[in-house]
């Protein structure tokens, strides 16, 4: 483990790879055991963080951003549509209609919530712009 | 529990601020206190059971640790971080 974490910051000091990618990948030895503990069932271990990461691709004109967000805040985040009034529900549903997104907010229960999060843990995005590389995963 | 430390960092580390927010917290409790009634009338008036949003805000607030957000446009660079 020490030699693996070695070679990763010799990488990232011979300017092989970048800060964020060293700090996945320190974060990925971290989380061996885990993966491969006890259970052996081959269950995969629950996300607890979803990362939006956006590097400059060399022009000069994007921001770079690094972004970590809890999955527990994103859970009660989720909640929060349950503190909305029904008429306000009923005008923002009608809202994302209009603007052609079929969601119906009353679906956001408690009992589906815990699945909507699960699945984000297979959720992938990436954008390569010519300005700027955009990943957003979960770890 | 919520998070009672956080560190805000501006340009590049030259300026790094520590915010102990358990001082936050300290001096917003009495206004949170003052300000009780009228959420209570609020959340009545919009039809929201009050217990169930301040447990929800509750939630988030203490939810709120492991965030990180860094920002860095060459010019400026910020960090926020909720250890």
């Amino acid at each position: 483990m020490n030699e693996n974490r070695r070679k990763i910051l010799e990488m990232l000091s011979a300017g092989q790879i970048s800060a964020d990618e060293a700090e996945r990948l320190i974060a990925a030895l971290g989380n061996e055991p885990a993966s491969s503990g006890a259970s052996g069932a081959g269950a995969p271990s629950k996300p607890k963080y979803i990362r939006v990461l956006v590097e400059d691709n060399g022009s000069g004109n994007s921001a770079r951003v690094n972004i970590r967000v809890p999955m527990q805040l994103l859970r009660s985040g989720v909640k929060l549509t349950g503190l909305i009034p029904d008429h306000a529900r009923t005008q923002v549903n009608q809202a994302l209609r209009e603007r052609g997104i079929p969601f119906d907010l009353n679906q956001i229960k408690p009992e589906n919530l815990e699945e909507l999060v699960d699945q984000l843990a297979d959720l992938t995005v990436d954008v390569d712009d010519r300005n700027a590389k955009v990943r957003v995963f979960c770890e | 529990m919520i998070p009672i430390t956080s560190t805000v960092r501006i340009r590049d580390g030259r300026h790094q601020f520590w915010i102990p927010l358990f001082l936050v917290w300290l001096l917003l409790l009495p206004v949170a206190i003052l300000l009780l009634p009228l959420f209570f009338i609020a959340c009545l008036i919009v039809r929201v059971n009050p217990f169930r949003a301040i447990s929800v805000l509750w939630e988030i607030l203490t939810a709120l640790k492991g965030t990180d957000v860094a920002v860095d446009d060459g010019h400026c660079s910020v960090l926020v971080r909720f250890p």
